[in-house]
């Protein structure tokens, strides 16, 4: 399940506190306006109602006979009242027009010639209406039909602008969500900020705590964590470069001597020359060893990146190799923008790896291509098995499948500093089986463009 | 640690050389004991004629009564540092100056190449290569000519190939052998570039070589043939190729 982000749970949250609250508020209003002004009108109807019905009661207590029409077209009632009479279980009207008498309810009728003035309302042809009953005398009962149609339309506009008001009001709320989400995301945001520019190098980032108050604890506990962090780097640094020293120093002496014992060699007896020989190896071996151990203990620091003409690089790794610079096709662009040193390490011990494992380099091809650039080192070998290709750029594994790849040169960390520079570069290490048999290994460098 | 004793020459008779070369002097500064005198029987095995001294006031000393051809000097020395030796060194003296060092940190690097150092090497160095730069160097310290052109001009600059020297109005500029020879190579192109690789292929005869090297030292011939170093008229940098200088 996605979960919505922070921010669009408090402008959600916003918005429908904010709707939730103006509805009610709406709803409470609508019902008291309704109310007070369906009461007041009804208490006018009424009043009206028995006035009318006093005039025609007196109408009719004046006369024997009275002419009922013209006592109801005497009442002046305005537009929206019409007045009826019923009479001995004849309907009475101002006009001949008796349709109104439809508006009247049966209920309400009885409860009429029960004696009890009522009123009701009712929906006639449509509109709300108001029937007053008023019985006059026995069999006698004034009725009075009073439209609501004005007041419904002032309700119906009065549900409009509520309704419009309740809608601008959650919008409101939203923004104001909106605006809280960012003034709460923002010291979030400060802190992915600094995480961010410590990640990439800045180890001098830091929050200030005078900034948020409120967020005092954060501050702290996330500074003092960038400290012990940057603490530990430096002293691992600092490690590094102390035992490098240490090494090299000492690696200095033995090499040198080394030289001085293999220089010497034709003048010592045949036991020693070969001992002596065994520590040149061994000494030449522990100094590579002690190289590309330094080199993987920095090959986490980001590539320096510069315009390098990588195949004048690989025919000079070739050069030095003895290997024949006619294996290096490139094409594309000559120019790649790569760490020159760490390629020239990549191409080095790719190259070494073909030697050793490989039966020798027999091409090197460089592509550049929408900005990736690929570096294919193929060699005639045994190829890799399956279950190797998964571990061969792990450190320390040397051909442990097969016995024929189990050599005593190299370090075992060739492979693994060609896989952290491609890291370095954002980029991948990968052994694939060379068509026609070998291996070809493959490194792609993505943004070799400048 | 407790270091014996240790009895130089006596116990190591250098081989007879194969070279046919003039004997090559070779001063070596280095404190640790044991790398100096493994440093001086490797190279002596190779045919220079080597003093080893564990300061660098007696480096400065030596170097000052009987001048060697090149000089290898530890960084991390008691007294007087590397850098501060360099530049001492530098002020009376344009021999080649070749750093040995276990630090490889770029600060290091720059720093020692800035002080006047002519090469930066990482311990360990094998003798081999320690040989090839020791030869590189004296070749360009002894082939300066590359033509018998009297003299360039580059606006107000003089060099003169063959004399070794470089004058600007007229005035002499003190450079080292390196800086004449990077001098010399980029004003045999006169307004064309050369990479940085080329730089280094034709001036330290190296293959592949570290960039920084190039940079230090068109860095350090700025401050001597430019009036501002910061917005350079004749070496001029372009920009993801290398250097020219031009008129």
């Amino acid at each position: 399940m996605i979960r919505a982000g922070l921010r669009a749970r408090v402008i959600a949250g916003f918005a429908a506190g904010a709707l939730a609250l103006s509805a009610t508020m709406a709803f409470a209003s609508y019902e008291i306006v309704r109310h007070s002004l369906l009461g007041e009108r009804e208490s006018t109807a009424i009043r009206a109602a028995y006035y009318d019905a006093a005039v025609i009661r007196a109408g009719i207590v004046a006369t024997a006979d009275p002419d009922l029409v013209a006592l109801l077209r005497a009442l002046d009632t305005g537009e929206n009242r019409r007045a009826l009479l019923h009479r001995d279980g004849e309907w009475f009207a101002r006009s001949a027009d008796l349709g109104t008498t439809s508006a009247v309810p049966a209920a309400l009728q009885e409860q009429a010639r029960s004696g009890r003035a009522s009123v009701q309302r009712v929906r006639a042809d449509g509109a709300p209406t108001l029937v007053v009953a008023v019985p006059i005398a026995t069999d006698t009962v004034f009725y009075e039909v009073d439209s609501l149609a004005e007041l419904d339309h002032t309700l119906r506009v009065l549900t409009i602008v509520l309704t419009a008001v309740a809608i601008a009001t959650a919008l409101a709320g939203a923004g104001l969500g909106l605006y809280a989400s960012r003034y709460v995301m923002r010291p979030l945001v400060r802190v992915a900020q600094a995480a961010q520019d410590i990640a990439t190098g800045a180890s001098d980032a830091r929050l200030d705590p005078a900034q948020e108050p409120d967020l005092g604890r954060l501050t702290s506990s996330f500074n003092a964590m960038v400290d012990e962090l940057s603490a530990r780097l430096e002293r691992d640094r600092r490690f590094a470069a102390d035992v490098s020293h240490e090494l090299r120093s000492p690696l200095q002496t033995l090499s040198a001597a080394a030289s001085v014992l293999t220089r010497r060699r034709a003048h010592l007896d045949e036991r020693t020359a070969t001992a002596a020989g065994l520590v040149a190896d061994e000494i030449a071996r522990f100094q590579q060893l002690v190289n590309d151990l330094i080199t993987l203990a920095r090959s986490d620091r980001a590539a320096q990146r510069a315009p390098v003409d990588v195949a004048g690089l690989a025919r000079s790794a070739c050069r030095e190799r003895g290997l024949p610079e006619s294996i290096v096709h490139a094409e594309g662009e000559p120019s790649w923008t790569v760490d020159r040193r760490r390629i020239g390490q990549v191409l080095g011990n790719l190259l070494d790896n073909a030697t050793a494992y490989g039966g020798g380099a027999v091409a090197i091809r460089l592509t550049l291509d929408d900005g990736l650039g690929r570096i294919e080192v193929d060699d005639e070998g045994p190829g890799v098995s399956p279950e190797d290709k998964a571990e061969i750029f792990d450190r320390f594994v040397r051909g442990r499948a097969a016995g024929t790849r189990g050599g005593t040169d190299g370090t075992g960390l060739g492979l693994a500093i060609v896989a952290q520079h491609a890291l370095a570069h954002g980029g991948t290490a990968t052994v694939l089986d060379r068509p026609g048999g070998g291996a070809r290994f493959r490194v792609d460098l993505p943004g070799s463009t400048a | 640690m407790t270091v014996p004793p240790i009895r130089p020459p006596a116990l190591a008779a250098p081989l007879p050389t194969s070279h046919d070369e003039v004997v090559s002097a070779v001063l070596v500064i280095e404190d640790d004991d044991r790398i100096r005198l493994s440093l001086v029987l490797a190279l002596e095995d190779e045919g220079y004629a080597v003093s080893g001294v564990p300061t660098a006031e007696e480096g400065l000393e030596l170097q000052r009564r009987s001048p060697a051809d090149t000089v290898l000097v530890d960084l991390m020395l008691p007294g007087i540092d590397g850098f501060e030796c360099i530049r001492q060194m530098r002020r009376t003296d344009d021999v080649p100056i070749v750093v040995i060092s276990a630090r490889d940190d770029t600060h290091d690097i720059v720093a020692a190449l800035e002080a006047g150092a002519d090469d930066y090497l990482v311990k360990p160095v094998a003798v081999k290569e320690l040989t090839a730069r020791l030869r590189a160097l004296r070749r360009r310290a002894r082939a300066v000519t590359p033509e018998a052109v009297p003299v360039l001009r580059f606006g107000e600059l003089e060099i003169l190939p063959e004399a070794g020297e470089v004058r600007r109005r007229g005035e002499p500029v003190a450079v080292t052998r390196t800086e004449f020879q990077l001098l010399c190579e980029l004003a045999d192109h006169p307004g064309r570039v050369l990479s940085r690789q080329q730089l280094l292929q034709r001036v330290w005869e190296y293959d592949g070589g570290d960039e920084r090297l190039v940079d230090v030292h068109v860095g350090r011939l700025r401050q001597k043939i430019e009036d501002d170093s910061a917005a350079p008229q004749h070496l001029v940098t372009v920009r993801g190729l290398g250097y020219k200088l031009q008129r």
